[in-house]
């Protein structure tokens, strides 16, 4: 299988002097194409840290993070954006849509920061929202919408951009349990139909279950990884 | 189109935000749209009191006449120059004058002053010494009329056909002269100094008093296009330019008033770079407080892949779109209140500037560049005072702003 992600030797520390914390240590890890992987653990473990430098959302004090075979660590901001539109899905815990644009057009968004011409952007909307389970709610903007609506649409722009991986931090944490799971079992059918890679991170166990594979985060350190029902 | 569509709607993400932003760019226009209208209205009062009262929009005299009145500096072939005039059709109007100091003596009082040797119909055509005519009436070309300033014939203590004595030198032989005239009327131009030191008799009396038979001091020009005069390389003018002749424009006249006209263009700079600080202050705090509030939002949007770049371009967009809103309401409600100041004018009481009177209601002026122009600053403007928040923006680190979200 392909390897998506590699990280190697990642250190990330956050404060100066003696208020300096480290959020990861030396963390080494890889995922592979078509993976369903959570990373799991307690509050400040690091998980949101290793998710931020894997997106290239933030840069390591010292190590690499290999995407698709490019080393992101050493991009300059310009090249990383590009770089996240081209190959990275976010998806958010909240604040996930741009309010005053539909759920079509937020779909749309990142499809139009890539160039691709109107035609098919429409065209990849519908299917997007389709595969997603919204079809006929497209004209909605985000407050029309549910939480677990509004976190499929994300799911939906994620995937729109076709990226190499998702990457997702506590997508159920604002959903209720049964919206949680729902959301998870889609992901979980996406990831199976189209061999999307998915990573996500999370502390609760019911969603925890449905993961492939399972990255435990403590104190910044890869404390276990465990393969599950691969 | 997206990016458009996604700027127009954040406008109305603070409704109440976005009008009291664009109500204080809007009243930034109103008033200077009203300053400028004002500022006109001042200048064609102050340029129409030269130009249209006494001194005509442009003056042919001998060089050197105008700088002290030396009798002898006349022209020695008015007509010539006359006919010029006569045969060019820019020209609305242009009289002849005799100017020469005098002794005006009445039988209770005596003052110094300037006396005019006019042609009363030529006159018609350069000055409005008929219509300031406030008392008795207007030269017939009789040869022992006079018209006193108002002051004058106060100082004179002299009423409608009372006797004056002028004395003055005859330009040929220097010789002191006298005449005998009658009041005829008393007329009011409104600067004090005006109606208390002119007098005006007939030129055809003037000329044989003066001992200047066929000859003039100045002939005063009025062009069918105003702006005419302001052009000095203007045909008319400068083929009377030979010899000992000038022929000059008001501009040249009275620089002191083309100082105050280039004075008041600085005053409405001024106003204007005043109004658009404190407006651009307004615009970047809405703005500011508007990136603020939707700074998770602007971390999405960067860690999904808008470039900084397009974040610039979006709050950019949106300053522009308020402008757009804000010029809108701005044009409307400036030409309304120009137009009506327009008409109605603004009270300005009675206030004597550089020898012109203004008096009663200041009239704006309504030119359609205040439409146009002004506009078009106000938004760049306000589109330029958006860029420091949307450099802002565009900085904004995604994993920062996205602390509580991701």
């Amino acid at each position: 299988m392909k390897t998506v992600i590699e990280t190697k030797n990642l250190v990330r520390k956050f404060g100066e002097a003696q208020t300096q914390v480290t959020a990861l240590s030396n963390v080494s890890t890889h995922i592979e194409e078509g993976e369903f992987t959570a990373i799991i653990g307690p509050s400040g473990s690091g998980k949101t840290t290793l998710l931020q430098l894997i997106g290239g959302l933030d840069e390591p004090d010292s190590g690499d993070v290999f995407l698709s075979g490019t080393n992101i660590a050493n991009m300059s901001g310009r090249q990383l954006s590009d770089f996240r539109r081209d190959h990275i899905g976010f998806i958010f815990q909240s604040y996930n849509l741009i309010p005053v644009l539909s759920a079509q057009e937020n779909i749309e968004y990142i499809m139009l920061l890539q160039g691709i011409d109107e035609k098919d952007r429409k065209t990849r909307v519908q299917e997007m929202l389709a595969l997603v389970g919204l079809e006929g709610l497209g004209d909605r903007r985000p407050a029309q919408l549910s939480g677990g609506q509004q976190q499929r649409v994300a799911v939906a722009r994620a995937m729109a951009s076709k990226p190499d991986i998702i990457l997702a931090d506590e997508p159920t944490a604002n959903l209720d349990s049964t919206t949680g799971i729902a959301l998870l079992d889609m992901m979980r059918d996406l990831n199976a139909q189209m061999n999307m890679t998915f990573v996500f991170s999370t502390h609760d166990q019911k969603i925890m279950d449905r993961a492939d594979r399972l990255i435990h985060l403590e104190d910044g350190i890869v404390h276990l990884d465990e393969i599950r029902n691969s | 189109m997206l990016s458009l569509k996604l700027a127009w709607r954040n406008l109305f993400r603070n409704t109440r935000r976005t009008l009291l932003t664009c109500m204080l760019i809007t009243s930034s226009l109103v008033v200077i749209i009203l300053v400028d209208g004002i500022m006109l209205g001042m200048i064609d009062v102050m340029v129409g009191g030269i130009t249209k009262t006494l001194e005509g929009e442009a003056q042919v005299n001998q060089k050197g006449f105008r700088e002290n009145f030396e009798p002898e500096l006349f022209l020695n072939d008015p007509d010539a120059i006359t006919a010029a005039l006569a045969a060019d059709e820019r020209v609305s109007g242009h009289a002849p004058r005799v100017i020469i100091g005098g002794m005006i003596a009445s039988p209770y009082n005596t003052t110094g002053g300037l006396i005019y040797g006019v042609d009363a119909t030529s006159e018609l055509g350069v000055s409005r010494l008929q219509e300031a005519t406030i008392e008795g009436e207007y030269l017939t070309g009789a040869k022992r009329e006079i018209l006193l300033g108002k002051l004058m014939g106060e100082l004179l203590e002299v009423s409608l056909g009372d006797r004056i004595i002028i004395t003055a030198a005859q330009v040929d032989t220097a010789e002191i002269t006298q005449e005998l005239f009658r009041v005829t009327g008393f007329f009011e131009f409104g600067p004090e100094e005006m109606d208390q030191t002119l007098a005006f008799i007939n030129l055809s009396a003037a000329q044989p008093l003066l001992g200047m038979d066929g000859h003039v001091h100045q002939i005063a020009v009025q062009f069918v296009d105003p702006e005419d005069a302001k052009n000095k390389a203007l045909p008319t003018l400068t083929r009377l330019n030979q010899g000992n002749v000038e022929a000059l424009g008001w501009l040249d006249l009275q620089p002191s008033i083309g100082g105050m006209i280039e004075m008041s263009s600085y005053a409405s700079a001024i106003v204007g770079a005043v109004l658009f600080i404190l407006t651009s202050l307004g615009v970047i705090n809405s703005m500011f407080m508007s990136i603020y509030e939707r700074i998770y939002e602007f971390g999405v949007a960067k860690a999904i892949g808008t470039t900084p770049r397009q974040i610039i371009a979006l709050v950019l967009f949106e300053a522009f779109f308020l402008a757009l809103m804000a010029c809108a309401f701005g044009v409307l409600l400036g030409y309304l209140a120009s137009s009506y100041f327009e008409s109605n004018g603004i009270p300005m009481g009675r206030m004597e500037m550089s020898g012109v009177l203004l008096d009663g209601n200041m009239h704006t002026e309504v030119r359609a560049y205040q439409f146009v122009a002004f506009p078009i600053y106000v938004t760049l403007l306000t589109v330029a005072a958006a860029i420091y928040p949307a450099v802002f923006a565009s900085r904004i680190v995604p994993s920062q702003a996205l602390q509580r979200a991701l």
